[in-house]
């Protein structure tokens, strides 16, 4: 435990001091949203079926860039290697660095769902606080997922390109599942009506930190 | 009758084995290339004294 | 031995293979709703067949590397990998080409069609893993947990997938009710046609294995000779 917190302090402290990497993700979900604005058109796209999209969109590249630069900045000096002969255990140091991970989305998601709501003419009410599980279970998900990727592409060439080309594919369960129950939250549905896929976010959040935590192991260990 | 669609499915089959196959061929190619060059040095090696030390083991 | 089995398998392959395609082209008779395009579902089925086969290959193989850490599994893991992928690819091209005719689309986002294009993404990934890393034990490691969680997510992905369409508005509802397998020439027809497809992997299969295990070899050799030409030098 007091490993777990000291990783995970010492992530949350970096970037506390510098809180670059946490504007960076902000700017770029607002970006990704009003790309994803301009590219689906003026009309028809504003309701919860579009922002559902928008969100889910901005969450996987999100994500994708928080994981990468969360292991790939250990990557630099040598940290991981340092992390990995330090007495912390590599389970831990999974579930440090996605907790980490988690963290730096949930920001990034909060911004988002914020101007969502702005752009795509919602309201700020009960429905929002509904969506808050939904957005959760794909967050610890996908962090999970990318801890994991992002530690197996670190050391390739080209490993910022490998990241998502591994992780976006297995993430699509998730995807259909997240997409599918946030629109229907956000048309006004409750969550009892959405249950399959709640179940199915449960289970891929089941499979892969609970794999992730196993081979992590497998994939920190140098030779 | 379609006949065009039926022909192209099994036309792209055997044309994408084939060109698997020749891939594989052309890799074992590149492989017996690199393994005289390391016969090579060997040769080199051995030439200069002895046969080489360090054993090489089987995997 | 192991050549003989090789050579066995690539002949039997081949030889069932023009079996299976005289039966498809001379014996088996057109169905009667889909017309002479059903007949690619002949080759079709055993392609999907060895792609799903080498896939689970696949994650077998990354538990045992993991398991055992013999670099043998991770060959062979590797080699299923890529012969999967040549399959896959095969099933989405004729698939392709038969639901143009059939479902006046060279696409939809059926639910076995979007499965297949996911499982042709995750093992593509794979496949480039490996394309951009070099042979360690360390790479051989990465794509052991790539293709056990990737077999992990299949499940995932097929419910998630079928629960999508079902409950989108199908554009196209009818789905052929069945393939129509009424007589028996059709079932022969396609498990021959089966029969074929594994002899014919399992000979690409081991053609690409013993290629991998050549390099392995090699690699090995070159380092030993490099240590060696090292310490010649440091003699010297």
């Amino acid at each position: 435990m007091a490993g777990l917190s000291a990783v995970l302090l010492k992530d949350l402290k970096l970037e506390l001091r510098s809180g670059q990497s946490t504007i960076a993700l902000v700017a770029l979900s607002l970006l990704i949203l009003v790309v994803l604005v301009f590219a689906l058109g003026n009309e028809g796209v504003r309701g919860p079926e579009g922002a559902a999209g928008a969100l889910w969109v901005a969450l996987v590249f999100a994500g994708t860039v928080g994981a990468t630069k969360a292991l790939l900045a250990e990557g630099e000096n040598g940290c991981l290697r340092g992390l990995v002969i330090s007495p912390v255990d590599r389970a831990t140091l999974f579930a440090a660095k996605m907790m980490a991970a988690a963290i730096f989305m949930a920001i990034a998601e909060i911004a988002a769902v914020a101007l969502m709501v702005l752009f795509f003419n919602l309201e700020f009410d009960a429905r929002l606080a509904r969506i808050v599980p939904i957005l959760a279970l794909g967050i610890v998900g996908f962090a999970a997922l990318a801890t994991l990727l992002a530690a197996v592409s670190g050391r390739t060439r080209a490993a910022d390109l490998l990241m998502p080309i591994l992780a976006v594919p297995m993430f699509v369960p998730a995807l259909i599942a997240g997409v599918k129950a946030s629109a229907g939250v956000l048309a006004g549905r409750p969550l009892s009506g959405l249950q399959a896929w709640l179940g199915i976010l449960v289970a891929f959040d089941i499979i892969f930190v609970v794999s992730g935590y196993l081979l992590f192991e497998q994939v920190a260990r140098e030779d | 009758m379609n006949f065009g669609y039926l022909f192209a499915a099994y036309s792209v089959i055997f044309v994408v084995i084939f060109l698997y196959v020749l891939f594989l061929w052309r890799r074992q190619a590149a492989l017996e290339q690199e393994l005289t060059a390391l016969e090579d040095r060997f040769r080199a090696l051995t030439e200069k004294g002895g046969a080489p030390r360090a054993k090489v083991r089987k995997v | 031995m192991k050549r003989a089995l090789t050579t066995g398998l690539g002949a039997s392959g081949s030889a069932l293979l023009l079996a299976a395609l005289g039966m498809v082209f001379l014996y088996v008779p057109t169905e009667a709703t889909q017309g002479i395009v059903q007949r690619i579902f002949y080759f079709h089925v055993p392609c999907a067949w060895i792609a799903f086969v080498s896939f689970a290959l696949v994650a077998i193989c990354g538990i045992f590397y993991l398991w055992l850490d013999q670099q043998v599994w991770d060959d062979l893991g590797y080699a299923a990998a890529e012969v999967g992928m040549v399959f896959c690819t095969l099933v989405l091209i004729t698939g392709s080409l038969w639901a143009k005719p059939i479902w006046g689309a060279w696409w939809t986002w059926d639910s076995r069609l979007t499965t297949t294009l996911i499982l042709w993404l995750l093992y593509g990934g794979y496949l480039m893993l490996r394309a951009m890393s070099e042979d360690t034990a360390q790479v051989a490691r990465y794509a052991a947990v790539v293709g056990i969680v990737a077999a992990l997510d299949v499940p995932v992905i097929v419910v998630s997938v079928r629960l999508w369409r079902t409950i989108h508005p199908a554009v196209l509802v009818t789905r052929q009710g069945g393939h129509g397998l009424e007589d028996p020439r059709m079932v022969a027809t396609l498990l021959v046609s089966i029969a074929a497809f594994t002899l014919f992997a399992a000979w690409l299969l081991m053609l690409r294995f013993a290629t991998l295990r050549t390099r392995t070899r090699l690699n090995e050799l070159a380092r030993h000779l490099a240590l060696n030409e090292l310490s010649r030098r440091g003699e010297e």
